[in-house]
């Protein structure tokens, strides 16, 4: 362990913990992932509504296309025409982030151009001003993530013996899959229904029925995202730098070639706590919020 | 290459991961997007994109402990372990906001009682829904999947690097058989599943046989393949 190797680590904790944020803040204003099915059917049950639409793909696919499409250009830009590192990642990130624009841009016209008969329109004003929104949120995440495949493969001891494209394929795939198991809860569960009863799952007589309005005026993405960065967006971002950063941390304290029982215990240990960490937040919930009145059976709570 | 009993070993390593993968995919909580709006009980998300990020997590932990050492056992542990924390993080922050966000308590549709924790249920199910949450039962069987599926991805990973040398084409051949078995699994669980305890659990010797029939096409085509240039 050499305390170089730990401030690394610390810095990928720190940029995955950034990486998982603005993932999930750019699925939100895109209405991307799982959310986006209530989304796609609420012009169809008769709300017509003002919220972006771009499900190009599954987040962890989409992500995985905007990392490794910055991580090649990278890759070419440092091992062909030897640019320095952050240069590469950023130019790389920026590629990303057009590639980005153009799939958003070209699904929310396809998509809500196939709603027409449900009286969906298509807003050029959101275009306008939304997707930027978007296309800078996929560079912060490409960024941050090529820059940890960067780190991994280049700097941190033992260097990872995966090409850039490779490691930010893998993270691209986790930090989507992560962003559309966590963040996305607080964007379907409570942003886009905030007029139900609160401390219950959305009843499927409710499904479709999305808040339309909002502080002020019509509600659009922008709002969607100021909401989920307050408690979605960080939670995805600590999900990621948890994983990226216990996972290197244990190999970095430990040396995997003669310590490498202690890393996988450390692991271990990690991974029984989280599983302590669960029963707590089930039990806390119980207690606090009780049973549904309304429930007839006769099982005791 | 020469085809000898080596061979056959890696093949049937590589035969035994994708198994590995298919049935550790059945221990995964996923609710679809259902879930993601509270709506069902486990992840708010597809099954094959968790058991890939988890999966290959591992392979990334298992690619690295594979530069530094030739021993399999600490390769498939470590590959284990990393996929277990990817899943535990991911659900660990997902209950944050089904507990601290949208206020409901956990609860399982399909069992009366958690067979854990002995805990209620169907009192602690919101109306119209067919569950809400990560109950305890479901969270150990999510980490028991994600450590089938870090073993998994490792031991295709591994005969994989013994023949070729080539850690880059390898862990792309890993995650493209790891993909195929995951999708196989989902297919038979038709999307959504909260774990062992569910009564879908029981149909995994359906996708049991799917993936021996494609893994063992794979692992043939795999072990064929070397890089250009014999690098």
């Amino acid at each position: 362990m050499d305390a170089f190797g730990m401030g690394l680590v610390a810095a990928m904790g720190a940029l995955a913990t950034v990486a998982g944020a603005s993932e999930d803040i750019e699925s939100d204003i895109g209405s991307q992932s799982n959310p986006n099915s209530q989304v796609q059917l609420a012009a169809q049950v008769g709300n017509p509504h003002r919220i972006y639409n771009k499900a190009i793909a599954g987040e962890p696919p989409s992500n995985a296309l905007w990392c490794t499409t910055a991580a090649i250009m990278a890759y070419v830009l440092i091992e062909g025409y030897h640019m320095p590192l952050l240069f590469a990642v950023a130019a790389g990130a920026s590629l990303a982030a057009l590639f980005n624009g153009v799939m958003a841009t070209s699904a929310y016209l396809g998509r809500n151009a196939s709603q027409a008969r449900f009286n969906q329109w298509i807003y050029l004003d959101i275009i306008r001003y939304t997707t930027p929104s978007i296309m800078a949120h996929a560079w912060i995440t490409s960024f941050c993530i090529v820059l940890i495949s960067v780190i991994q493969v280049y700097v941190l001891t033992p260097h990872h013996p995966f090409p850039i494209p490779v490691i930010a394929i893998i993270w691209g795939l986790t930090v989507g899959a992560i962003g559309s198991s966590v963040g996305d809860i607080h964007y379907g569960g409570e942003r886009e229904f905030q007029w139900r009863l609160f401390g219950q799952g959305l009843n499927t007589m409710l499904s479709g029925q999305i808040v339309r309005k909002a502080e002020a005026g019509l509600r659009n993405s922008i709002d969607n995202a100021w909401f989920c960065a307050k408690f979605g967006g960080p939670c995805t971002g600590m999900g990621f730098g948890l994983t990226v950063f216990l996972d290197n941390w244990r190999t970095t304290v430990f040396d995997p070639v003669t310590q490498a029982g202690a890393a996988i215990a450390m692991g271990l240990f990690f991974v029984i706590l989280m599983n302590l960490y669960n029963f707590y937040c089930e039990l806390s919930a119980r207690r606090k919020y009780g049973p549904y009145p309304g429930y007839k059976g006769d099982i005791a709570a | 290459m020469s085809f000898d009993i080596n061979t056959i070993i890696y093949i049937l390593e590589i035969i035994v991961g994708g198994l590995l993968v298919g049935v550790g995919v059945h221990f995964v909580p996923v609710g679809g997007a259902p879930a993601a709006m509270a709506q069902a009980t486990g992840i708010g998300t597809g099954t094959v994109q968790l058991a890939a990020g988890s999966g290959l997590t591992g392979l990334l932990s298992a690619g690295l402990m594979m530069s530094v050492t030739d021993n399999i056992w600490p390769i498939i542990a470590t590959g284990a372990v990393g996929a277990m924390i990817m899943m535990d993080a991911t659900m660990l922050t997902g209950s944050w906001i089904y507990a601290y966000a949208v206020g409901a308590p956990f609860a399982s549709a399909k069992v009366n009682y958690d067979p854990i924790t002995k805990f209620s249920q169907p009192p602690y199910v919101a109306p119209g829904t067919v569950g809400q949450g990560i109950p305890t039962v479901c969270f150990v069987s999510g980490t028991i999947g994600a450590a089938m599926g870090g073993i998994g991805g490792a031991l295709i990973y591994y005969p994989l690097v013994q023949i070729n040398g080539n850690p880059a084409m390898s862990a792309v051949f890993a995650i493209g058989i790891f993909m195929v078995d995951a999708v196989l699994a989902s297919w038979n669980i038709q999307g959504t599943i909260e774990g062992f305890h569910d009564p879908k659990f029981k149909k995994w010797p359906k996708a049991f046989k799917s993936c021996l029939v494609a893994t063992v096409i794979l692992a043939v085509v795999a072990v064929l393949i070397t890089p250009i240039g014999g690098v």
